[in-house]
């Protein structure tokens, strides 16, 4: 049986590179996934790992996690709702607590995407339900955040996603991520034989994907423009975004700059992976960032107003 | 049927508003018929607290592309926080130049 050893510590990038390695095997040849030197992982790794786990299973091809005994953090896991994720049911050893203001276990990304926005956004942003409260700029940046990559893998993708969010107390830092099993971004293009997708690169297609009004459904109503947008709003927030797809992936750094590249070590994702790092306090000025992106790319005239706004 | 028509969002999408496929769908069913029934067509988004582009975008920018700016002396927007200004504002001007680029097709 194939076995995926995970180390340490895995961050997103290593994570694609260790499903890469086990994808090198028999598509359906039963594969051990070893946690027993398991000690820290991200929540790139909380949803990503139950959506290729669902993704092997429905292909016929048996997971088993082993070295659960040894591992450090598998209570962690279970209070993530990891294992559970992942089919592994294990009596519970530890009480429950509170998880407000410290992370959102696992959930599956599933109509409707509002719940799933609203939990996260009570849990980081607690009181900004109120327009007025301090916490309303992160509210609205984790709600606009959990839709709009919510509804991609909704409607998009062609396959399932699960998300996860945790917050560091060491930097101050709101990790999110999104993952799919689906098709992933160049195979949804190209499947409805968008022309310029034909010989495209992934990294080149998770680009498209980040442009105005590029969608793969293009029409009423998908306009294109929630990634555009977001990708825009992180980094004006001097966030960090990721976008991995197929063998490619793109990265908005705290510098505004946007990296594109072939994942390292041959490494690929099938499906979709969106990850964001941001500074709580850094989304205060939302309405401002969304105006500035809006007007950036072209979706909002800089000064002119048409609607008619009644109190 | 004339005078005001007030449509409340709020009443079927809640606080959070984030559905571009069922913004659609209440657009047709909830929206269009009143145009040409109403003088004024309200809608109403007081009890909204969030909501994303594709969600906006489905409701508004479509009555724009197909009935053009003068519908935008017809309809006029309530209860609307600042973010949800702009996101109105920006599904408004997504509308005019589908219309435009649908006229010089």
């Amino acid at each position: 049986m194939p076995r995926l050893a995970l180390p340490s510590r895995v961050t997103g990038i290593h994570l694609v590179s260790l499903f890469a390695h086990a994808q090198e095997s028999d598509d359906r040849s039963p594969i051990e996934i070893d946690f027993s030197h398991l000690e820290h992982v991200t929540p790139v790794f909380l949803a990503a790992v139950p959506a290729t786990i669902e993704r092997w299973k429905a292909g016929g091809r048996p997971v088993v996690l082993s070295g659960l005994e040894a591992c450090k953090i598998t209570s962690y896991l279970q209070r993530m709702d990891f294992l559970d994720r992942c089919g592994v049911h294990r009596a519970e050893d530890f009480q429950r607590r509170s998880a407000s203001g410290r992370f959102v276990p696992v959930r599956p990304v599933e109509q409707p995407v509002e719940e799933l926005a609203k939990e996260v956004a009570a849990c980081f942003a607690p009181g900004g339900e109120d327009f007025e409260h301090a916490n309303a700029g992160f509210f609205d940046f984790l709600v606009y955040a959990v839709t709009e990559m919510g509804n991609n893998i909704l409607q998009h993708s062609c396959g399932r996603g699960f998300a996860a969010v945790q917050s560091s107390r060491a930097d101050g830092m709101v990790r999110l991520a999104l993952a799919d099993n689906g098709c992933g971004i160049l195979k949804s293009f190209q499947r409805v034989e968008l022309p310029w997708s034909m010989g495209m690169s992934h990294e080149a297609a998770i680009l498209k994907a980040m442009e105005p009004r590029v969608s793969c459904k293009s029409g009423e109503p998908n306009e294109g423009v929630g990634l555009t947008i977001l990708a825009h709003v992180v980094s004006q927030m001097k966030g960090w975004l990721m976008v991995a797809s197929g063998s490619g992936m793109v990265q908005v750094t705290p510098r505004c700059e946007k990296e594109a590249m072939a994942l390292p070590e041959g490494g690929s994702y099938e499906g979709t992976l969106v990850a964001l790092t941001v500074r709580r306090s850094s989304a205060a000025q939302f309405g401002e960032y969304l105006h500035n992106a809006k007007i950036d790319k072209g979706l909002l005239p800089v000064a002119q107003r048409h609607a008619t706004f009644w109190t | 049927m004339t005078g005001i028509h007030t449509i409340g969002i709020a009443d079927d999408f809640g606080s959070v508003a984030a559905d571009g496929a069922a913004a659609l769908a209440f657009r047709h069913r909830n929206i269009d018929p009143y145009l040409a029934l109403c003088e004024r067509v309200v809608i109403d988004f007081t009890g909204v607290r969030s909501a994303n582009s594709s969600f906006v975008n489905a409701l508004v920018a479509g009555l724009l592309e197909e009935n053009g700016e003068a519908v935008l002396s017809k309809i006029a927007f309530k209860g609307c926080n600042r973010t949800l200004q702009v996101l109105i504002e920006s599904a408004i001007h997504l509308g005019l130049c589908k219309r435009q680029e649908r006229q010089c097709a």
